[in-house]
């Protein structure tokens, strides 16, 4: 017998079952034909919703800078058409939304604003969503939150029910192997094809960083993935350690996946909206309605719901009839009709997003009851794609659309003479009179949304990175007692 | 616990082990010891409790009273330490069919932590009459006889001091279990310890130093081997014959 035996330090037992287990998949067609899939079905949404979103954001800013030449290159007009011929506001897409592009594709990303009214955003889904939206929403967030589990499945439900189906399980105990060391192998083997299916995500998480996000928010991107997929590989771990069978193993891993990554989310969300009703759009357009009939008709001077206004001004100027008035009477109700009609909008845009904001909060409860639930909301959260951007932005509009409405309600009030505004229907002389100068509409700031800093945003993820956290944690437990178990049960 | 390390007298030690499994009794106060260089072969039917003992000292298996103890370690107290002291050989050698004789050979060494040379691994191969133009063959292709001789090569690569073989020469033809009684002995020449269990009368009487026959889970007898001579195989298939006999 040979006495030659020296213990090696190059290749610890941990990487050599590491690279038996990748050895094991290069001769089984089946797992490197899922990799393979994972990896370029994960690069090319990678690439096409990428190049999507560049497009896009580079679409909306020069829109929006069109939008506003466009209305300051308006020729001499009464003020008030101003008001209704409008402006466009754009929201420029997170860098990282190349990856996850989150409620953008539902909510809309351009508003038009204009006086007397809130609109919604638009153009959704038609223009914003890539190419592959047809093929069921393939962004990389969904590759990555839905599909990546189901290929890490495919790979390694067999990682140690195919050891004790064979026999090698105790074969390898036997010979001084332990459970930590095989299941830590196998773990390390089915992690590397987590880094895999995570490369094409980190190199476009770099070119997020040239597109300006900071670079610790891609990082906690990133990590929150691979912690995920870390979660899966600990479930998969677990499910071949406690079952014996490799059909029982996969039977239970699909089971799994279709119970957390299918069913939880609508779950979750249809449970949401009966926690947290709300009101249909008809049902509140109606009440809107007969709230903003009580503030009266704001084209209307002569509008019983004004006579206090015009009182005022008559005390403060000491006159009593509008024409002596030395400012604009129509344009002042105008003004102060907009002022309250924004008002009672904002009573209901607020209402309508606390409630929205109430129902996605409700949702993401249920993070604790699927990691997928919990990775969804913390990707749209880093990535600046959730409903508490989206609602950002809805504010910002409406902040923009008061204000510009407002100065050209100033312009109205104070460079519109009374009279001719009243004969400006008198034929083109009455026309001509009632016009402003096109100086005026030099009133437009650019408009940019930008994204929410990173430690707001980090921090609006704390309780989604809590429950990833848990997931990971409990599942390792769970893991150490099921191999102890395993280590004692298997036999030939 | 008793830790004697390798100062002990007896590598492998059953202090009034009992098992049971399922509320079902499998060994009962069996008391047996393996000494350096010695071939012990428990013989007993099916059900006697053969494997049951080998799994036990394996540590598959826990005991419900008594002790097993490896190189004066008790196995349960110490798993991973005593079973890398022990080769283990099963029936049906479970090897990896996807892999190569050779690339078994290596796995298993590298998870030892074991640094074998290319030279080495065929000197064993050599041993144990593998032929040269198997051993880069996919086991899958193999018969059962080779994959035990696989099998072998590996223990004998691993340098354990004790080797747990479990039925070694069932199913080989009459060359391979000469070839394989002939190794036993040479295991045992070199200071291995062995514990053999079988139903093959004859076999053990051709490697055993000692045979206990097992009935029930209990050692109802023991032979041993004269100075220089082989246990009398008509006297053990005699009591081998008589208990079985007696058992229907």
């Amino acid at each position: 017998m040979s006495n030659q035996t020296k213990a090696s330090l190059s290749i610890s037992p941990v990487l050599s079952v590491a690279k038996d287990e990748w050895r094991y998949w290069f001769r089984s067609k089946l797992a490197m034909s899922v990799l393979l899939i994972g990896v370029l079905l994960t690069l090319s949404s990678v690439v096409v919703t990428g190049i999507n979103m560049i497009e896009l954001a580079h679409e909306r800013a020069a829109m929006q800078n069109s939008s506003e030449d466009t209305f300051m290159d308006q020729p001499d007009r009464h003020p008030h058409r101003m008001v209704h011929y409008g402006h466009y506001a754009f929201r420029t897409p997170a860098p990282l939304s190349m990856l996850d592009p989150g409620v953008d594709a539902y909510t809309g990303n351009s508003i038009f604003l204009e006086g007397h009214r809130q609109n919604s955003a638009m153009f959704a889904e038609q223009k914003q969503s890539t190419g592959l939206t047809k093929m069921g929403n393939l962004s990389p967030a969904f590759i990555l939150q839905v599909l990546a589990p189901l290929m890490l499945i495919l790979i390694g439900y067999s990682a140690i029910t195919r050891e004790r189906e064979s026999q090698t399980l105790a074969f390898l105990l036997a010979q001084g192997t332990s459970m930590f060391t095989l299941l830590t192998g196998k773990g390390l083997a089915l992690f590397s094809i987590v880094i895999l299916i995570m490369l094409p995500v980190a190199i476009a998480g770099l070119f997020a960083i040239v597109q300006g996000e900071s670079t610790l928010v891609v990082l906690y991107f990133l990590f929150t993935y691979t912690l995920y997929l870390l979660t899966w590989t600990l479930a998969i771990l677990l499910c071949s350690t406690l079952l014996a069978k490799n059909s029982e193993s996969f039977t239970a891993l699909s089971f799994i996946w279709i119970l957390l990554c299918i069913a939880m989310p609508r779950i979750a969300s249809t449970s949401a909206s009966v926690v947290v009703p709300v009101a249909g759009k008809l049902e509140t357009d109606f009440a809107v309605l007969a709230d903003l009939r009580k503030l009266g008709d704001g084209h209307n001077a002569n509008d019983p719901a004004f006579n206090k206004l015009k009182q005022s001004l008559f005390d403060k100027y000491e006159v009593d009839k509008v024409e002596d008035l030395p400012i604009n009477f129509r344009g002042a109700v105008a003004s102060a009709s907009e002022e309250e009609l924004s008002k009672v909008l904002n009573r209901f845009a607020e209402k309508r997003m606390e409630e929205e904001l109430a129902q996605t909060e409700t949702a993401r409860l249920f993070g604790w009851l699927s990691p997928q639930i919990a990775v969804r909301s913390l990707s749209m959260l880093t990535a600046g794609s959730s409903i508490e951007t989206h609602h950002r932005f809805l504010r910002e509009t409406e902040t923009l659309r008061l204000d510009f409405v407002q100065a050209l309600n100033k312009t109205h009030i104070e460079q519109l003479n009374y009279i001719d505004d009243i004969n400006r229907n008198n034929g083109e002389e009455g026309w001509a009179k009632a016009r402003v100068s096109a100086e005026n509409w030099k009133i437009i700031e650019g408009f940019k949304f930008t994204t929410d800093s990173p430690a707001v945003r980090i921090e609006r993820g704390f309780s989604s990175l809590i429950q990833l956290l848990f997931w990971s944690v409990m599942l390792a437990l769970l893991l150490s007692l099921a191999s102890k178990n395993l280590a004692r049960r298997a036999s030939f | 616990m008793t830790n004697s390390g390798s100062s002990a007298k007896y590598l492998l030690e059953a202090k009034s082990l009992c098992v049971s499994i399922d509320n079902k009794n499998i060994l009962s106060s069996l008391s047996f010891s393996v000494a350096k260089g010695e071939v012990y072969a428990l013989l007993g039917g099916n059900g006697a409790g053969k494997s049951s003992t080998l799994k036990t000292f394996l540590g598959f298996n826990l005991p419900s009273s008594g002790k097993v103890l490896i190189d004066g370690d008790e196995v349960n107290e110490s798993l991973d330490k005593v079973r890398r002291k022990t080769a283990y050989l099963p029936e049906n050698a479970t090897l990896y069919p996807h892999l190569t004789a050779r690339e078994n050979v290596e796995y298993f060494l590298s998870l030892a932590e074991i640094s074998k040379s290319q030279s080495e691994i065929d000197k064993a191969f050599e041993r144990v009459s593998l032929q040269n133009d198997a051993r880069d063959k996919q086991l899958q292709t193999f018969s059962k006889g080779m994959r035990q001789k696989t099998a072998i090569a590996l223990a004998i690569l691993r340098n354990a001091p004790i080797f747990l073989l479990d039925e070694p020469t069932s199913g080989l033809d009459p060359v391979a279990i000469d070839e394989f009684n002939n190794l036993v002995r040479e295991l045992a020449t070199s200071g291995a310890t062995v514990l053999m269990v079988t139903h093959d009368v004859y076999g053990a009487c051709q490697v055993a130093n000692r045979i206990g026959l097992l009935r029930h889970g209990e050692l109802v007898g023991q032979f041993e081997a004269k100075q220089n001579e082989k246990i009398d195989t008509e006297l053990v298939h005699a009591a081998f014959a008589q208990r079985q006999t007696s058992e229907v």
